[in-house]
């Protein structure tokens, strides 16, 4: 699971070792990868929406 | 690694020589408000960091393009994919933004903060025209563009303040802590004065709020930011700050001025004299949609030259300027106008362009179905 | 830009068809009109979709002359305000959905069937429904200049109410053909998910698809996302104009910020739908051309998937100054500043792969150059642009005009024109006119500089945008946008000629017509392309790595 977690920061960012993008595409399945990133694609959207308020005070 | 700080060195002296080239009519102003200078601040701190991106990227990139040319019998390497650089280029950039988002968030808190505020100004976008009304004070008025159309048409010379300059200037104090109210009686409107550093839209059926306190007198010129219709490029604004006691006095001159004209509705006035105050009321509110003879801009904008509903039915033709016509462009001026402006101005397109029906609406007559 | 369809390839199809069981069903394509009406054939609708696009980008062109000439010199010479906003509204629309949407969406039926080695699009007759359905809907976008009352004259953001309750009567039409318009983009990306997803040669993962595929896949999805939600705002537009709603009427009740929001809900991922094929289309010519492997292929879609994302989020940044809440405020600005993060990413991965690389200057090579270094200016003053107090004093003036051409012109066109010179010679089979192409790119480059540059200061100085007069402070740098967009516009001229002598003859091109060396699949077939390929899927070989 941390794996696919990583995996998928890293695509946020762009940044993936050829190595570790090649053993991720060995799973076979992509929901986990699909999942992943929508949930913290949401975790984003709360992160920057924290930040704001707390900054708006 | 040398080459680079090389390049960042010629980068940053360049930033300095500049500066002077830079300030002159080429870039945003500093202004003359208390956050004005702040801004313009972020504007040119966002603009270096730009420059040094732009010329370390631009520079890695012409280098290689010159270095490594295939006329030159250059032999291509093989790498790809390098995760330490992958992670610098993505991290220095974070971080530089996040050094840029803190005072950005510091500045807009404080545009956010319009308390403590010593004048309240509404100002009302119009098609085609500002109004300001001091909150408070019973002084109202409209800010038209005074420059004359031959202008425009090249029939004349063009002056130093060409577009930029109105009819009745915006008074503001210097020193105070001026807040504005924006809304807009029709279209979506937006009030700028580049030397304030304030741009708000104003929105039909919305308020806005922001404010300024002018440092320093002077005459301050602005225009309409949102396409609003034809004549968006012809409603500027022009604010004139004065010295307090300036202002207090001017203030209190147009309260006198405005007390008298309330008077006025009381008394029965001539045809003439409401025909001269008409004409003037026609010219700058109504002239720019239905056109300065009367002969309008069909479909959008009917004519009023020969109109027979209007001729025939004063009543309607009463109404129909003091509470507009939904769904057109025909605003209510039951607010903008007082009943001296609303009587001149009816009687006045009952009369001109061979509208010859002979009435003298009075302002007593119009204070009365105010009051309905 | 017609594909030369010579009849040897035909019948070469026609064997090849045979031994597959099925040469029978095949009835002699229609002659003249006909033929191009019911084309179901991705290469030859792709040629229409460019032909299209190309025809779109003069008329909305000339559009943009009308603006510049009014604006040549302060006060009004040629044309009355009423018409100036038709213009520069018109000069939006078409130049946004009629030149630059479609000339990447006729890349695409082009390439990408090429690209992963498949014989045609998945869906060949919704293919051809999706192209005939833009002539139409320009053409009626066009018409309603000579309606009474003229055309969209409320900028091509139509902002309610200046586009209900205060439009011209021809508003209903303009709505109609934005609908028409939009169902053609959706049903065209539809088709490009359905071809990627399923018909990839054996062997071909997603992870091994050229990066114009991948970048039209995320488009793909963008439009699907987005297109239902301009259908929705026009229809709530309709309702308000005709059915006496009061969605954005404030008089009864209705929010024109509502509107605002639906818009650049959709407004914003739109820009990127008009940038990251071209991404992808920069990403093939300058590896191409450096002769070195594109340093970061994986990080290349990652950063263009996080783009997609993001674009979701930073819609705001439009509306800085229509009195939102500072949360909103600074949400939107710090989502907007995260997007420089995935873009840099991309520039970075284009200099390193030009880093000790061996780079030669063809004609693709030299737009996409133009590309990287012009696309990067827009994305500074975007930049700038995203500081929230800051824009305050930007918003609405010419220095968002400014920004939003570099990203566009000289960063989306010149993608697309870079991509027509790159694949030219697989669609006709020579290369194009070299020393025609040359002056194109350096007076197309000074003419878009001359008009673009200048716009960032007169923005600065304080001119707002679509006023079609302006205040005497100004004319000078008018005076050198008016002209730059001269030389920019004519120097197209040339661009047109370059084709056309292309299509009639020139150098001959091998089936790698830019070196050995280039591994895509679309090089492996021959010169011109013949108009059926991939009948047979080929056998995708991963390079090694």
């Amino acid at each position: 699971m941390w794996e696919v977690i990583k995996s998928v920061l890293a695509a946020f960012l762009g940044v993936q070792r050829e190595q570790q993008r090649l053993k991720d595409f060995e799973r076979g399945n992509p929901v986990a990868f699909i999942v992943t990133g929508i949930v913290l694609a949401a975790v984003l959207v709360g992160l920057i929406a924290l930040v704001a308020v707390l900054a708006a005070g | 690694m040398r080459t680079l700080l090389v390049w960042l060195a010629g980068g940053l002296t360049l930033a300095g020589s500049s500066q002077v080239a830079l300030a002159n009519g080429w870039n945003m102003p500093v202004g003359v408000s208390s956050l004005s200078g702040e801004i313009y601040g972020l504007h040119m701190t966002i603009f270096w960091i730009c420059v040094v991106i732009g010329v370390v990227v631009f520079g890695a990139m012409f280098y290689s393009l010159f270095r490594y040319r295939h006329s030159k019998g250059a032999k291509s390497a093989n790498f790809h994919e390098n995760t330490t650089v992958e992670i610098i280029w993505t991290t220095i950039p974070l971080l530089i933004l996040v050094g840029m988002a803190v005072p950005a968030t510091a500045t807009l808190q404080k545009i956010y903060d319009p308390s403590d505020a010593e004048l309240d100004v509404m100002v009302t976008g119009q098609q085609w025209r500002w109004r300001y009304e001091y909150l408070g004070e019973d002084v109202a008025f409209n800010s038209n563009l005074a420059t004359p159309r031959a202008q425009i048409n090249g029939e004349e010379e063009r002056g130093e303040h060409y577009l930029l300059e109105v009819d009745e200037p915006l008074v503001l104090p210097i020193n105070r802590k001026v807040r504005f109210l924006f809304t807009s009686d029709d279209v979506i409107h937006a009030w700028w004065v580049p030397e304030l550093a304030v741009k708000q839209d104003s929105i039909p059926g919305f308020v806005n709020e922001n404010w300024v306190r002018i440092e320093e007198p002077g005459i301050y010129r602005g225009q309409c930011a949102e396409l609003c219709g034809v004549d968006h490029g012809f409603m500027p604004i022009v604010v004139q700050a004065v010295e307090e006691e300036e202002f207090d006095s001017w203030l209190a001159e147009r309260k006198e001025a405005a007390a008298e004209e309330a008077m006025g509705v009381d008394r029965e006035w001539g045809m003439d004299e409401l025909m001269e105050r008409g004409e003037g009321v026609f010219g700058s509110i109504c002239a720019s949609c239905h056109q300065p003879e009367g002969q309008g801009a069909p479909p959008a904008f009917p004519a009023l030259a020969g109109n027979e509903q209007l001729i025939e039915d004063a009543d309607w033709h009463i109404d129909t300027v003091m509470n507009g016509v939904s769904g057109t462009a025909m605003p209510a001026f039951r607010n903008t106008l007082n009943p001296v402006e609303l009587a001149s101005v009816i009687t006045y397109t009952r009369n001109a362009w061979g509208n010859e029906t002979g009435d003298a609406i009075q302002p007593s007559e119009i204070a009365e179905r105010l009051e309905e | 830009m017609a594909p030369k369809v010579p009849p040897q390839p035909i019948l070469e199809q026609n064997s090849t068809a045979a031994e597959a069981g099925h040469g029978q069903a095949h009835h002699a394509p229609p002659k003249g009109i006909l033929r191009w009406l019911l084309t179901t054939n991705h290469k030859e609708i792709g040629s229409l979709y460019l032909i299209f696009s190309l025809t779109m980008f003069f008329i909305g062109g000339i559009f943009a002359l009308v603006v510049r000439l009014e604006l040549f010199q302060p006060g009004l010479q040629f044309v009355r305000p009423e018409f100036f906003n038709q213009m520069t509204t018109m000069h939006g629309l078409i130049m946004v959905f009629g030149a630059i949407m479609p000339a990447f969406t006729g890349l695409a039926n082009w390439m990408i069937p090429l690209q992963i080695g498949a014989p045609d699009m998945a869906l060949p007759r919704l293919n051809n429904f999706s192209f005939w359905l833009l002539p139409v809907a320009f053409g009626l976008l066009l018409s309603t200049l000579l309606m009474p009352g003229g055309g969209p004259n409320f900028g091509w953001t139509f902002y309610a109410p200046l586009s209900t309750v205060y439009a011209p009567p021809s508003t209903t039409f303009f709505i109609l053909s934005l609908h028409i318009a939009g169902i053609s983009s959706i049903l065209g990306a539809i088709n490009i998910i359905a071809t990627i997803l399923n018909m990839r040669a054996p062997g071909m993962r997603l992870m091994d698809m050229p990066l114009f595929v991948w970048t039209w896949l995320i488009t793909s999805f963008l439009l699907i996302a987005v297109m239902p939600v301009l259908a929705g705002v026009v229809t709530m537009m309709l309702m308000d104009i005709n059915f006496g709603t009061n969605f954005f009427n404030a008089a009864g009740g209705g929010d024109p910020v509502l509107f605002q929001h639906l818009f650049w809900f959709f407004g914003h991922p739109e820009v990127y739908i008009m940038i990251l094929p071209a991404f992808g289309i920069v990403s093939a010519i300058i590896p191409t051309f450096a002769r070195k492997r594109l340093f970061g292929y994986a990080s290349m879609v990652y950063a263009t998937a996080a783009i997609a994302i993001l674009s979701f989020l930073v819609w705001g940044h439009h509306m800085f100054a229509v009195g939102m809440p500072l949360v909103g405020q600074l949400f939107f600005m710090y989502a907007t500043m995260l997007i420089a993060v995935p873009t840099g990413v991309k520039v970075f991965n284009w200099v390193a792969t030009m880093f000790r690389g061996s780079i030669s200057f063809e004609p693709p090579m030299l737009f996409a150059l133009a590309f990287v270094v012009q696309f990067t200016i827009g994305g500074f003053s975007g930049l700038m642009l995203a500081i929230a107090p800051a824009d305050f004093q930007y918003h609405d003036t010419y220095f968002v005009v400014a920004h939003f051409h570099y990203v566009l012109v000289p960063g989306a066109l010149f993608a697309i024109l870079a991509g027509a010179y790159y694949w030219l010679p697989k669609w006709t089979g020579h290369y194009p006119n070299l020393r025609l192409s040359q002056w194109h790119f350096w007076l197309s480059v000074i003419g878009v500089n001359l008009t673009f540059f200048p716009m960032h200061f007169s923005g600065l100085a304080g001119m707002p945008r679509r006023i079609p007069d302006y205040a005497l402070q100004f004319a000078d740098f008018n005076l050198a946008s008016s002209v730059g967009s001269f030389i920019f516009g004519f120097s197209q001229l040339l661009f047109v000629a370059v084709i056309v002598l292309c299509v009639r003859g020139g150098k001959k091109a091998p089936a790698q017509a830019w070196g050995d060396h280039t591994a895509d699949l679309e090089w492996s077939v021959p010169s011109p392309a013949p108009l059926h390929t991939f009948e047979t899927p080929p056998t995708f070989h991963r390079p090694a790595h």
